[in-house]
C-alpha cells in the first residue's frame, strides 16, 4: 500500500479505524425514514477536538472517513490556502498540522500519491517556508518515508491549460492547473477567514488558488467565477480549518489582535454546504448573505438550501 | 616546466566556479538570512573600493578584502588578472573557443595599452570630487551585471523553452527530460523567469568586449581595464617576475609572439612588469626551459608607457566633468519614479557608492528592483529602483541590503525593515475602478501587507457611467502605514498602468524621517 512500510502508529491508526467504524455503524442504525431524505441531504461534520490534526481527522471520521472519499491507487491533490508569507498564528494560512493529518488520512486510505500545492500571492518560496506547510509536509513524509508518495511542490508557469468551461456564469475560459484538471480527486483545506471582498473565505473562495492568469481581474465577477471554477475540478471534500480565525483584514491579515482562537474544523463532501455551515458558525452569517455561497446555491453547484444540510458535530 | 601553467588554468577554473557558485546562491533559498558572502568578489575588487571609499568620503568596513588583494599585487605583481580575475577567464575561454584558430591581422598598437592608465585617471579624478563612474569599466562589476540583467535570464529562457517543448513532447521523451529539467529547476534555473530593463545593451556590451579578442588577445585586459590599470601600477615593482637565464636563450621570439599581454616587447630578455600577468604561458612554451619565474632580482622595470602631459590631461577631465554632472536639473527636481531599495543611502552617497553590480537586482525576491535608465540622471545610470509594475518589494525581505558590497544598501533587521519607506502610495483616482463606478475590486488592499494595513476601503456611493447610484468600496491610502513596497501596484488587476501607484515621497532615507 504505502511504499516503504505503514507509516502510522497503531494507536493513530485504531483511532481513524475506530472513528469511521463508529460512524459507518451510526450512519447504519438510522431509521429508514431518515435515510431516505438522506437523497437530497448533506453531512455536515463539525469536531472540535483539542488540536489541528485531531479537528481534521475528527471531522473527516464523522463523515465515515477518507476512505468514503479516497479509493485505493487513487491521485489525490490537497489545496491549503498557502497564499501569503505569513506565519501560521496570523491564521492567514491553513494550520500546517491540519494539512499532514490530512495527507495521512488520505494515504492511509490507499491514496496512490498526494500532491499538495497553492499558487501564492507573495513570493511562493516565502508563502511555502512561512506558512510551516513546506517544512510540516516534508517532516512527515521524511520521517514516514513516503517521500515518493507525499509531494508539496510549487506550481509552475508551463502546467497551467487553457480550460474552456461549459455554461459558465461568467469565464467561458480560464487557465487551471493541470495537477488539479488530472487528479482523481481533490481535498479542499481552506482557513476560514474574513475576506475584504468576498466577506469571508471559506472553500468556494479556496478553488482560486488552481487558477493561472490575472487572478485580480475576477475579482469584478467574484461569485460567478468562483462556481465557474468548481465545475471543472472533481473536488470530493472540503475540510475547513477553523482553530484560528482572522477576523478582521483578512485575507491577508499580519496582525494577532485580529485573529480570534475559534477550535474547529467543518467537513462536507458538498463544498456549499460545508461553507454554508461555517459561515453560520463562525461569522454569523446566513450563507444567503454572502454573494458567492448564495450564488453557489442558486447555480446547482451543491446544496441549494439550508434544508439540505445535516450536521454531524463530535 | 609546464607544472605552473597547469596550476594558473586550474586557479583560473576554480575561481570561476566559486564565481559561478556564489552567483548561483545569490538568491532566496528558503532561508532569510543568506549563508555565504555572495558578494565576496566585489569586496575583493581594490579599484571598485577605492572609488567608492574616495567618492563616498567613508571607510567602508565591507571592503576589506580589497586591501589583501591590493598588498597581494604589490608583493607578487599583477597576478590577479591572469589567476583571478573571473571576466579574465571568460575571456581566455572566448579566446580558447571562438578564437582558437583567428589570425589576428592589423595589430593593434602596443600604445593602446596606455589608455587603461587614462581611464583609471580620469576615474580617480572624478571619484575625488565624488562622482563614481568606475561601475562602467570595472570588470568585477561588468561581469556580475550582465551575468544578473543579461546572461542568466537568457539562459534560463532557453532552457526553459527546451524543456517545456520536451515536456509536451509525445512518447517517453518527458519520461527522460523531466528528471533532468527537474534537477536544473532546484540547482540552477531561477524559481521565476527574471526579466531586466536594459538586458538587451548590457548583453551586447559584453559581447563587444569578447569579440574584441578577434584583433587582440585580451584586449580589454590590456587597453581598458583600469583595474588592470590600478593593478600594474601596484604592481610594478613585485618581487615575483619573469626571468630569462640568457646564457641559454636561443631568442628564438615564441615567448613574445604567444604573450597574451604583449608585456614581452622588443628584447625577449625584458618584460614590463605592470602588464606581465604571470600566466606562465611563456615558461611552458620556451624550447630551451630558460624562463623562470621567481622571487629574486632581475633587471629593473622599464617606465610606464605614460606620459607627464596624459596623466594630467585625463585627471583634470575627471575633475572637470563632475560639476557638468552636478548642475543636471534632476539634483533639484528628482524624478518622482525613482524609488530606491529599502535601506538605501541618501542619494549622494548612494550613487558615490553604488557598484552598479547588480547584486540587489540579482536577490531581489519578486524581480522589482531594476536598473535605472535616467531616472537618476546619466551619474546614476544602471542603478537599482524599484519598479512595482514589474515586481515589489516582498514586506519581510531584507536581502538586497545583506548583499550589497560597500553598504549603498544599509543591512536592514527586518523591524527596521518592515518601517523603512521607500516611497508613498497614491491611488489614481480616474483608472480605479471602483473610484469611477465601475466595479468593485480591492485587490491592493488585499495585498497590503502591513500590520494595519495602509490601503483601507470606505463604502461609498458612487454614480456609474450609465447614471445609477451605487455602493462601492473605494481604496484610500493611510500615509502613516503605507511603507511603499508597491505590492498594490503589482497587483492592480488594471493591464497597462496601475489604478495604484508608488512614487518616492515620503521615503526614510532622505533625511532619516518622514518628510513629505
Amino acid at each position: 500500500m504505502i511504499p516503504g512500510g505503514c507509516p502510522f502508529s497503531r494507536r493513530r491508526f485504531l483511532q481513524a479505524a475506530g472513528g469511521a467504524a463508529g460512524a459507518l455503524a451510526a450512519s447504519a442504525l438510522l431509521p429508514p425514514v431518515l435515510r431516505a431524505a438522506a437523497g437530497k441531504t448533506v453531512d455536515v461534520a463539525i469536531s472540535s477536538a483539542a488540536t489541528p490534526g485531531d479537528r481534521a481527522r475528527g471531522a473527516v471520521a464523522l463523515l465515515g472517513g477518507m476512505k468514503s472519499f479516497v479509493a485505493r491507487g487513487d491521485v489525490v491533490v490537497l489545496k491549503p490556502n498557502i497564499g501569503w508569507d505569513r506565519t501560521p498564528e496570523l491564521a492567514a494560512t491553513t494550520d500546517p498540522e491540519f494539512v499532514v493529518a490530512v495527507a495521512e488520512m488520505c494515504l492511509a486510505a490507499g491514496a496512490g500519491s498526494v500532491r499538495i500545492f497553492d499558487r501564492t500571492c507573495n513570493d511562493a518560496r516565502r508563502c511555502y517556508v512561512s506558512s510551516g506547510i513546506k517544512d510540516a509536509v516534508e517532516q512527515f513524509a521524511r520521517k514516514n518515508r513516503v517521500e515518493d508518495a507525499l509531494r508539496i511542490y510549487h506550481v509552475e508557469d508551463r502546467k497551467f491549460v487553457r480550460t474552456s468551461i461549459p455554461n459558465a456564469l461568467s469565464i467561458n475560459e480560464w487557465d487551471l492547473y493541470r495537477d488539479a484538471l488530472e487528479a482523481d480527486k481533490i481535498v479542499n483545506l481552506p482557513i476560514a477567514k474574513h475576506h475584504s471582498l468576498a466577506g469571508i473565505t471559506l472553500g468556494l473562495k479556496n478553488m482560486m488558488g488552481i487558477m493561472g492568469g490575472n487572478r485580480g481581474q475576477i475579482h469584478y465577477r467574484l461569485p460567478e467565477c468562483l462556481v465557474d471554477v468548481h465545475r471543472r475540478v472533481p473536488v470530493a471534500l472540503t475540510v475547513i480549518d477553523a482553530g484560528r480565525v482572522l477576523l478582521r483584514n483578512g485575507p491577508s491579515g499580519g496582525n494577532l489582535a485580529d485573529v480570534k482562537p475559534f477550535g474547529k474544523a467543518f467537513a462536507s463532501r458538498d463544498v456549499v454546504a460545508a461553507d454554508g455551515v461555517a459561515a453560520e458558525r463562525i461569522f454569523r452569517l446566513s450563507p444567503r448573505d454572502v454573494d458567492h455561497i448564495g450564488r453557489a446555491m442558486d447555480s446547482g453547484l451543491g446544496i441549494s438550501s439550508g434544508a439540505q444540510i445535516r450536521l454531524v458535530e463530535g | 616546466m609546464k607544472t605552473t601553467r597547469i596550476l594558473r588554468r586550474l586557479s583560473q577554473w576554480t575561481v570561476f566556479a566559486v564565481f559561478a557558485f556564489l552567483f548561483l546562491n545569490t538568491e532566496y533559498k528558503d532561508n532569510d538570512v543568506l549563508p555565504y558572502a555572495v558578494n565576496l568578489f566585489l569586496r575583493l575588487d581594490p579599484l571598485m573600493a577605492g572609488a567608492a571609499t574616495l567618492a563616498g568620503r567613508a571607510l567602508i568596513g565591507l571592503v576589506w578584502p580589497a586591501l589583501v588583494v591590493a598588498l597581494l599585487t604589490v608583493a607578487l605583481g599583477r597576478f590577479f588578472c591572469g589567476w583571478f580575475c573571473p571576466l579574465g577567464a571568460v575571456i581566455d575561454a572566448a579566446d580558447a573557443t571562438v578564437f582558437r584558430n583567428t589570425r589576428r591581422k592589423g595589430a593593434i598598437p602596443a600604445t593602446w595599452r596606455r589608455y587603461k592608465f587614462l581611464v583609471l585617471f580620469f576615474l580617480a579624478a572624478s571619484s575625488l570630487f565624488t562622482l563614481q563612474w568606475v561601475f562602467l569599466f570595472d570588470p568585477i562589476s561588468i561581469l556580475i551585471r550582465t551575468f544578473t540583467v543579461s546572461v542568466f535570464p537568457a539562459l534560463n529562457l532557453v532552457l526553459h523553452r527546451i524543456f517545456d517543448g520536451l515536456y509536451r513532447a509525445p512518447g517517453p521523451v518527458p519520461l527522460i527530460s523531466e528528471p533532468v529539467y527537474g534537477f536544473l529547476r532546484s540547482h540552477f534555473l531561477a524559481f521565476e523567469q527574471p526579466v531586466f530593463r536594459t538586458s538587451a545593451v548590457m548583453g551586447l556590451l559584453f559581447l563587444g568586449i569578447l569579440a574584441m579578442e578577434r584583433y587582440q588577445r585580451r584586449f580589454w585586459c590590456r587597453n581598458l581595464c583600469p583595474l588592470g590599470g590600478l593593478l600594474a601600477l601596484l604592481g610594478r615593482f613585485g618581487l615575483f617576475r619573469r626571468r630569462i637565464t640568457e646564457a641559454g636563450c636561443t631568442r628564438c621570439g615564441l615567448c613574445e609572439s604567444g604573450c597574451r599581454m604583449g608585456a614581452i616587447e622588443g628584447d625577449v630578455a625584458v618584460t614590463d612588469p605592470g602588464e606581465c600577468i604571470e600566466c606562465m604561458d611563456c615558461q611552458a612554451i620556451c624550447p630551451e626551459e630558460v624562463i623562470h619565474f621567481s622571487g629574486r632580482e632581475g633587471r629593473r622595470p622599464a617606465a610606464v608607457d605614460l606620459t607627464r602631459r596624459g596623466v594630467l590631461a585625463s585627471a583634470a577631465l575627471g575633475a572637470v566633468t563632475v560639476p557638468f554632472f552636478r548642475v543636471e536639473a534632476h539634483g533639484k527636481a528628482r524624478d518622482p519614479l525613482l524609488v530606491r531599495p529599502p535601506g538605501a543611502l541618501p542619494e549622494g552617497e548612494f550613487l558615490a557608492r553604488c557598484t552598479r553590480c547588480g547584486e540587489c537586482m540579482r536577490v531581489c525576491i519578486a524581480n522589482g528592483l531594476q536598473p535605472t535608465w535616467f531616472e537618476a540622471g546619466i551619474e546614476g545610470m544602471w542603478s537599482p529602483i524599484l519598479v512595482p509594475r514589474i515586481g515589489y518589494c516582498e514586506f519581510n525581505c531584507t536581502l538586497c541590503g545583506q548583499v550589497c558590497p560597500t553598504g549603498a544598501i544599509r543591512r536592514l533587521r527586518l523591524p527596521e525593515k518592515r518601517k523603512t519607506k521607500l516611497g508613498l502610495a497614491y491611488v489614481d483616482r480616474s483608472r480605479c475602478l471602483p473610484w469611477k463606478g465601475q466595479s468593485d475590486c480591492i485587490v491592493c488592499e488585499e495585498h497590503c501587507p502591513t500590520a494595519s494595513k495602509a490601503i483601507v476601503f470606505k463604502e461609498e456611493r458612487t454614480q456609474t457611467a450609465g447614471g445609477e447610484w451605487r455602493m462601492f468600496k473605494k481604496p484610500y491610502i493611510d500615509e502613516d502605514l503605507c511603507v511603499g513596497c508597491g505590492i498594490c501596484e503589482t497587483k492592480c488587476p488594471l493591464t497597462d498602468r496601475a489604478a495604484v501607484l508608488v512614487t518616492s515621497r515620503g521615503e526614510t532615507r532622505s533625511t532619516g524621517v518622514l518628510a513629505r
